[in-house]
């Protein structure tokens, strides 16, 4: 019998999520990576796909909490700008 | 062996065929914001969960600012920023590149994740100590 194909490990992905967003998820998708790497390795090709499936969950966790707080910052600085320009606007409209 | 592919139902996983597309749109939006707003000029970015917890920086903190400086051509203010990101960009490109060329990925390699853990976590340990305030500006 074949071997199945060799499941993905989210090595790349967790790196950029450690590096961009936050530490845990990151890391525990590293050390998921290297289990898949091992699992897979030693023959256990069904313990391989779960380490992958739970990498694949931390990774997209660390992802979208990361991104998540990132567009948040953004959108509250956007409205920051905004209500400080009405406010400079309403100010200079009422000192005519 | 050739198998027809398995279509999902339409609407059942209408939100997760989408994730991808919101993820991807989100990560423009970031790298745009980030390219045009200095994070150094207002405090309008959130402080790193880690750092606002611990106090500490992870390995991660200052990548936003180096970003940005690379952005703009400023390669040794974004070292300053966080020089593990700037070194990580290049190493993950050699891997891509070297695993291509083998026709195995890099990443299937133990040491080599296993190296990537133990880099990652030693820089985050090494920027908080005394005296190394350097690597974290």
């Amino acid at each position: 019998m074949n071997p199945p194909v060799r499941p993905k490990n989210w090595l790349v992905e967790s790196i950029l999520v450690t590096i961009f967003c936050c530490l845990p998820f990151g890391i525990a998708g590293i050390v998921n990576a290297a289990n898949v790497n091992s699992r897979y390795d030693s023959g256990d090709f069904e313990g391989a796909d779960k380490a992958s499936k739970e990498a694949g969950k931390w990774t997209k966790i660390g992802f979208w909490i990361g991104l998540s707080l990132n567009l948040i910052g953004i959108i509250a600085y956007l409205l920051m700008i905004f209500v400080f320009v009405s406010a400079a606007a309403a100010g200079a409209a009422s000192s005519y | 062996m050739l198998r027809p592919p398995v279509r999902p139902p339409p609407t059942e996983h209408l939100v997760k065929r989408l994730l991808p597309f919101l993820g991807a749109a989100g990560v423009l939006a970031w790298l745009v914001s980030i390219y045009l707003f200095d994070p150094e000029q207002g405090r309008h970015y959130l402080p790193c969960p880690f750092r606002w917890l611990t106090g500490w920086l992870c390995p991660g903190c200052g990548s936003q600012r180096a970003m940005h400086d690379l952005f703009h051509g400023r390669l040794c203010e974004a070292l300053g920023h966080n020089a593990a990101l700037v070194c990580c960009i290049p190493l993950l490109g050699a891997q891509w590149a070297v695993g291509r060329w083998r026709g195995l990925s890099l990443g299937t390699d133990n040491r080599v994740v296993y190296g990537w853990a133990i880099a990652l976590v030693a820089w985050g340990i090494v920027r908080n100590l005394p005296g190394l305030e350097v690597l974290a500006r």
